[in-house]
């Protein structure tokens, strides 16, 4: 589900790399808040939460075979970090691990990197945390079958439903990202189609594994599972009321950041939404394009701020939409020229390395 | 060999190379950073059909890898991360945009053909520079680099700890990997009666790493700030360096250089 | 130089660890900390570096260590731990070894400086730049041992130092312990070691100090070595 820097325009990678900051930004605030309400200074964490991360990044290299299948699956790691490091510490633990990939692996790209750790770190880490691990698990069901009995199951199924949950969304963000992006022709329709039943498979059987490593951690060390600890709750420190804010600012960063670049851009989320007006999906929907997005105006004022930095893909620029691949003749010739000059620049450069490789190996 | 000492191997090498002494490398972080970002960006900002602005970008990081010494076959490994979504999304644009854009004789060439092949090349062209990126930079001279821009250091020195654990995690899994299948011949993964113990047995040994870690790390007065060795001389107008290679990229954004050059011969 | 006083330690919830430990040890001194596994010879060395708070009094240098002067123990005391692994957390040898005295205030040229001194004199020069993931364990070890002493501790802790060294590298290990000036404190299986090392012996069983004595005595005794599950060590068996 790693996205690559080419599936992305520039303005949503800017407006994913906000969202992922924002979210960034409030799980240290909270560390450092902890720190000074004296419960564990983030110094101290620091240690744990890096090994932590970079045991989910090696665990990635395990293959785990699907029983009656041939295939193997993963693990992805978002939710059993927030498990055992809680959510703002399994969210930065995490972003680290997309990082090491991205800049060793070329895991997803470095553009990419803000939409890569809004879909696999913030769904798993925040909204499988705080929507459905911690929920189950603090709830009182299967209490008839006994404490321990009741909390296996619980395991179980918030990794379960949490993996294959947060997996949904991520995948559903890809699709909408790319679209959003108008990179592709690719309908939206299409493309989740594509992402979605794939990674419902993927989220099962991460949540299986997620679960079975929990148990294990259950029962040997029962008190790395603070979730299943009974009676002793301290203090709702993540309320509710910040969980909802949390979720509401970045909502408000996405949607409308996604939404002001969507109404400018020609080919943007309503073109994957509504389909292509030549073929009347915006009709038969009832809606009318022009009123979405478009005219309002956010989206002039967008329109402005894209003016002004101009960076974005907009078809006023190299290639208009009459002629769109400049094909004209020396269009053509002159990418060959530049075919050419390449490979004489890494001809050249190979020349001037084997002498100095000679000169150094002299000296 | 198992994955993880494939991984192992492939971290080690991007060290090697960012070890090696070139221009490029003398580069402050910084500047790297930037004419990365700046590159990326502007190179995904092309039209999907802008075909033939988008190839002269191929020049700029081309001419970066022989300054700095790095092969340029060495990035091509690195694609496989990214390549499956790139191929899910290009391979089918030439089934739903069948609009012909372009003619080469009697050869009508689609839409979607056209989207298909820039889709690709920004793939390519973004891997190739920030490949670029880190084959010249070391992790933790980007982390000070990053720093000097205030970014928090929470996340640099959490990225600087994992760094150097990934490679002692990635051990531990590959031993753990070949004495399961030492004992497990003709299985291809991990069965499931093994799931939870095999990385939870890891987990619980991680756990405690971390402690020692703390240990270790307060012994000598850690108070959460890295604080970085420097004994390397970076050029000094390396930053004014990459500003003018930017406003390149970003002039190549702009005007087709291409046709421009090809317009210069053909009247 | 270390004094213990009724020092006494107990896991949250759990069994006595360390029972009414009391010795002292004086300036130069090299103790051997010997004991069967789980005996708490490691928990005795955290106490005394402040990582986990004992009942009883422990000074070093003539400091108590409390929470209060934790930095100023951690300057008078180094600790070189089991695993290399976790000791050296930075990318390369050189980063590790001014991590410390940077963190004390010192300047990173002067720590520089200084690191290249000590590496010098552990005849380690050539790991100075090198990445610490891509160093042998023998070549570890030693710089391990680099980046405590670069604190400049009066005393230093060891936690099985020889452990996973090949016979050439413990040897050289041997002889950097016997060059160094530091009050040492060797927890160690590895009783050649501890007798080529140390001239006094702590024998510890279940939390208690069973012996406190002269290093090549209480080695060479059988039956007090085998009566608290150790053996004599190679060097002195008798083929």
């Amino acid at each position: 589900m790693h996205m690559a820097d080419a599936l992305l325009a520039p303005g949503t990678a800017a407006v994913m790399y906000a969202a992922s900051a924002a979210a960034a930004g409030i799980s240290i605030a909270k560390l450092r808040k902890e720190e000074k309400l004296g419960l564990e200074p983030t110094a101290k964490r620091l240690p744990t939460m890096a090994v932590a991360a970079a045991l989910v990044f090696a665990g990635q290299m395990i293959n785990y075979t699907i029983p009656g299948t041939g295939s193997s699956g993963h693990l992805c790691g978002g939710m059993m970090l927030s498990a055992l490091l809680g959510p703002y510490a399994g969210f930065l633990s995490m972003i680290t691990v997309l990082l090491i990939q991205c800049l060793f692996f070329a895991d997803g790209g470095l553009m990419a990197l803000g939409a890569n750790v809004w879909n696999m770190a913030f769904y798993g880490c925040f909204i499988g945390y705080f929507l459905i691990y911690r929920p189950i698990m603090k709830s009182s069901w299967f209490a008839k079958k006994g404490t321990n009995a009741a909390t296996r199951i619980k395991i179980v199924l918030a990794s379960v439903i949490g993996c294959i949950v947060t997996l949904q969304l991520g995948a559903a963000s890809v699709a909408v990202e790319t679209a959003v992006s108008g990179i592709t022709s690719l309908p939206f329709g299409a493309f989740l189609g594509l992402m979605l039943p794939i990674h419902l498979a993927i989220g099962l059987i991460e949540g299986l594994i997620t679960s079975a490593v929990l148990l294990f951690v259950y029962e040997t060390r029962p008190e790395l599972i603070k979730e299943a600890q009974q009676g002793e709750e301290v203090k709702n420190r993540f309320s509710l009321k910040t969980t909802l804010i949390i979720l509401a600012v970045v909502a408000i960063i996405v949607g409308g950041g996604l939404s002001l670049y969507a109404s400018s851009n020609p080919d943007g989320l309503e073109w994957a939404l509504f389909g292509n007006a030549d073929e009347g999906y915006s009709e038969n929907m009832g809606l009318d394009e022009e009123d979405f997005g478009i005219s309002s105006e956010i989206a002039d004022k967008a329109q402005g701020i894209q003016d002004s930095t101009s960076f974005l893909p907009d078809y006023a620029f190299a290639g208009d939409e009459e002629n769109p691949a400049g094909t004209t003749v020396s269009g053509i010739v002159g990418s060959a020229m530049v075919a050419v000059l390449a490979v004489i620049v890494c001809f050249v450069g190979g020349f001037f390395r084997k002498k100095a490789k000679a000169a150094s190996q002299q000296t | 060999m198992n994955k993880a000492q494939k991984a192992m191997l492939e971290m080690r090498e991007m060290d090697e190379l960012a070890s090696m002494s070139s221009f490029v490398h003398r580069m402050s972080p910084l500047s790297k950073l930037m004419m990365t970002i700046v590159y990326i960006a502007v190179t995904a900002s092309f039209n999907r059909y802008d075909l033939t602005g988008l190839v002269f970008m191929v020049i700029f990081p081309v001419i970066l890898y022989q300054m700095s010494y790095v092969p340029v076959s060495t990035c091509f490994i690195k694609l496989r991360g990214i390549l499956p979504l790139i191929l899910a999304v290009g391979i089918l644009n030439p089934f739903f945009d069948r609009a012909t854009v372009m003619k080469i004789g009697s050869l009508e060439i689609s839409g979607g053909v056209i989207s298909m092949i820039t889709l690709m090349m920004k793939g390519v062209f973004s891997l190739m520079f920030s490949f670029l990126l880190m084959a010249t930079t070391r992790i933790d001279e980007l982390c000070q680099g990053l720093r000097k821009i205030h970014f928090p250091r929470a996340i640099t020195s959490l990225l600087l700890l994992t760094y150097r654990y990934s490679s002692v995690l990635l051990r531990e899994v590959s031993n753990m990997t070949d004495a399961y299948h030492l004992r497990a011949p003709g299985q291809k993964g991990i069965h499931i009666s093994a799931w939870g113990t095999f990385l939870g047995q890891l987990l619980l040994r991680t756990m405690d790493r971390g402690d020692s870690l703390y240990n270790a790390m307060v012994i000598r007065g850690f108070s959460g700030e890295f604080l970085y060795a420097g004994n390397k001389e970076y050029i000094r107008c390396s930053m004014i360096m990459a500003i003018i290679v930017c406003g390149l990229m970003i002039l190549s954004r702009f005007y087709n250089i291409p046709a421009i050059i090809a317009g210069v011969f053909i009247k | 130089m270390i004094r213990f006083i009724d020092v006494s330690y107990s896991y949250p919830g759990g069994k006595p660890v360390l029972r009414n430990i009391n010795f002292s040890v004086s300036e130069g001194e090299r103790i051997g900390l010997i004991g069967a596994n789980g005996a708490g010879k490691s928990t005795l060395m955290k106490a005394a570096l402040g990582l986990i708070e004992a009942e009883g009094i422990i000074l070093i240098g003539g400091t108590a260590v409390k929470k209060d002067s934790l930095s100023r123990i951690r300057q008078l005391a180094g600790f070189v731990l089991q695993d290399p692994e976790n000791q050296m957390f930075m990318p390369r040898v050189i980063d590790d070894m001014v991590f410390g005295p940077v963190n004390y205030g010192m300047t990173r040229e002067a720590a520089e400086k200084e690191a290249d001194q000590i590496l010098e004199k552990l005849g380690i020069p050539f790991l100075r730049n090198r990445y610490n993931h891509k160093i042998s364990g023998g070549e570890k070890r030693m710089a391990s041992i680099a980046t405590v002493l670069m604190m400049d501790p009066k005393v230093i802790f060891m936690d099985e130092p020889s452990s996973s060294l090949d016979p050439k590298n413990r040897r050289m290990l041997i002889n950097t312990l016997n060059g160094l000036e530091n009050t040492l404190v060797i927890a160690s299986h590895d009783l050649d070691m501890i007798l080529q090392t140390c001239s006094r012996v702590i024998l510890i069983d279940g939390g208690e100090i069973a012996a406190d004595g002269k290093a090549f005595d209480i080695l060479r005794d059988r039956a007090l070595l085998e009566s608290h599950r150790l053996e004599l060590p190679l060097s002195l068996q008798t083929i």
